[in-house]
């Protein structure tokens, strides 16, 4: 093995250094226990069954049952206070369920399985007084990687998420994108199985939600089952092969996007009242063909079998209310609304922690 | 087991580090006490000498000794708030390791950076002048002695540290909590002034006071020219030892939460 004090040459000397050595001869050991043998034969990555969780009287999850194959991008939808990071923290044993089981790649929750597994939290999870390539090298040796094991994957790691040139920077001096791509790259960095991602792109601008995304598709393309909660429907459509809709804590419905429009009016209308001009809600509903109405301020949003004949029945009846209009097909967000009757956007009544 | 020491020792270098790149607070740890010793020792020495006290310099080197361990748990402790407000306790808590050794990591990070400190500040007292410690145990065995309360006192206030984090929500209440209830145990605990012709009252808190017991043991291996000491010192290492095991145990085992 290379001398691990000479790829420390800038850190302080004496004490630090002796642990560094201490416990990479440790590791060395240890990661010849963190996995498993062989794979297991359960293609199930992830089991929930009639699993319940409650914050008082406050339900955050009742009696959910979800499976999750081996290898799928499967997306948790839902507005916040839905369940999605009540379950997220079930699943890293954050909290207990207090009624349910979980079963993860096959087997019960339990702290060495969390080997086999990487999170991205919603919140920013970065120490801000450790630099890019400390932070990796600490979750390398918590997952008992062994040094020079750890240095490749580091290195392979922050060149795939482009950080290969900021490994000396402070995590505090990085942009919100590139803290979370690190985020990303620390939660792959012992190769797991499965990946948890709770809102991995809250707050980020397009671009970098996209390269985050193709980093994810990547590592799902090379065999890890990622588990993504999120509110984002466009995301969800985009990029999750299956989705699970929760509203307060239940699965409304699960399947692949295409198959949850299905059955669904096939095109959706954006419809911007003019000023002081919103009509009643009788208006829209009286409307031959059209499916369900969502309304927020002056905007209505209404699913229909066909725009075209839908609109011109609109401009006739009320066209001089009429702003502007967007023909746009259906979406998640028209199916949640079908099932719950609110909108994703609209947290649950009686949010409870997250 | 040898998983978990690897993280216990990788939070350890962490912790070490992070105390490294503060410079000023490890400077400020060390300076702080010496620059008490020397004001507050020169000052009480020149004009207040406490009745049975010949040498109140040397008399004082170990109550700030047993100060600086009390500085350094309460700085160490903190940092359980910065891991929490920053979202890495989450990420720890979610490493293949129970939330017990995560625990016992923090607790024992605390306890290297406040022993290092308080032997620095031994170190540094044992080569000024005005201090002329006695070695009633020869200078090797004193110094095991030393080592020794200042290990189980740092052990003691690294769990009590601990404990106190989990149930304190905010680091700023955490910091009242231990300037109003630790800082005045230190001045009745013999630090300061003997406790031997104090008034019932005061006396009676010294003697529930653990702090003292550790004061004691360090004024036997330090101070004191004989081994009566104001309890003794294998009462000193029982009650000390015994009160760390406990609380060292039920801060590390304790359930914990990540979040705010």
């Amino acid at each position: 093995m290379p001398s691990r004090l000479d790829a420390h040459s800038t850190l302080p000397p004496t004490p630090e250094r002796l642990v560094i050595l201490f416990t990479d001869i440790l590791s060395i050991t240890a990661t010849l226990s963190t996995r498993p043998l062989s794979t297991s034969a359960d293609a199930t990555a992830i089991d929930i069954d009639t699993l319940s969780f409650s914050y008082g009287e406050q339900v955050a999850l009742d009696t959910l049952s979800l499976r999750v194959a081996v290898g799928a991008v499967f997306g948790l939808l839902g507005p916040n206070g839905s369940g999605k990071s009540t379950l997220l923290s079930l699943l890293t044993e954050r909290r207990r369920p207090q009624s349910g089981t979980i079963r993860l790649l096959g087997e019960p929750l339990t702290a060495r399985l969390r080997a086999r597994m990487g999170v991205v939290f919603q919140e920013p999870s970065l120490d801000p007084h450790m630099t890019v390539i400390e932070t990796m090298r600490l979750q390398a040796r918590l997952f008992a990687l062994p040094g020079a094991a750890a240095t490749r994957r580091t290195a392979q790691l922050l060149d795939t998420v482009g950080l290969a040139d900021r490994g000396s920077a402070l995590t505090a001096t990085l942009s919100g994108g590139m803290k979370r791509r690190l985020e990303l790259a620390r939660a792959l960095i012992a190769d797991p199985e499965l990946l948890l991602l709770d809102e991995p792109t809250l707050a980020l601008d397009p671009e970098s939600k996209q390269r985050l995304w193709a980093h994810l598709r990547e590592a799902n393309a090379a065999g890890l089952t990622l588990l993504v909660a999120t509110n984002d429907v466009q995301e969800a459509e985009r990029y999750c092969g299956t989705v699970a809709l929760l509203s307060a804590g239940k699965l409304v419905a699960q399947g692949a996007p295409s198959e949850l429009r299905h059955g669904l009016r096939r095109e959706a209308v954006r419809i911007e009242w003019r000023d002081g001009a919103v009509p009643d809600d009788g208006l829209l509903e009286a409307l031959p063909g059209a499916g369900q109405i969502r309304r927020a301020g002056q905007v209505a949003h209404v699913t229909v079998d066909a725009a075209a004949p839908f609109l011109a029945r609109l401009f006739e009846r009320a066209g001089e209310r009429i702003h502007a209009v967007r023909i746009e097909e259906s979406t998640l967000e028209d199916v949640y609304f079908q099932l719950v009757g609110r909108a994703i956007s609209q947290p649950s009544p009686h949010e409870p922690p997250a | 087991m040898i998983m978990e020491l690897t993280a216990i020792g990788a939070l350890v270098a962490r912790d070490l580090r992070s105390l490294f790149r503060a410079r000023s607070q490890l400077y400020s740890s060390v300076l702080f006490p010496l620059m008490l010793l020397a004001i507050i020792g020169t000052g009480v020495s020149e004009g207040l000498q406490p009745a049975g006290v010949s040498d109140y310099v040397t008399f004082l080197t170990p109550g700030i000794i047993v100060m600086t361990a009390l500085f350094s748990s309460t700085f160490s402790s903190a940092s359980y708030y910065q891991d929490r407000d920053s979202g890495m306790l989450r990420v720890l808590l979610a490493s293949p390791h129970p939330a017990r050794v995560i625990l016992f990591a923090k607790a024992l990070s605390a306890v290297v950076i406040g022993a290092a400190q308080a032997l620095l500040v031994l170190a540094a007292a044992a080569t000024i002048p005005a201090i002329d410690f006695e070695w009633q145990y020869g200078v090797a065995g004193s110094l095991a002695l030393a080592f020794f309360a200042i290990l189980v006192l740092n052990f003691f206030l690294a769990g009590l540290g601990q404990l106190l984090a989990s149930r304190i929500a905010s680091m700023q209440g955490f910091h009242l909590v231990m300037n109003l209830v630790l800082f005045p145990f230190l001045f009745f605990s013999g630090a300061f002034f003997p406790l031997d012709n104090l008034p019932l009252w005061l006396h009676m808190l010294g003697r529930v006071n653990p702090l003292s017991y550790a004061v004691d043991m360090m004024q036997l291996a330090l101070y004191a020219g004989d081994d009566d000491g104001f309890f003794g010192l294998p009462l000193d290492i029982a009650v000390l030892t015994a009160l760390a095991a406990a609380i060292f145990y039920v801060a590390a085992s304790r359930e914990v939460g990540a979040d705010r």
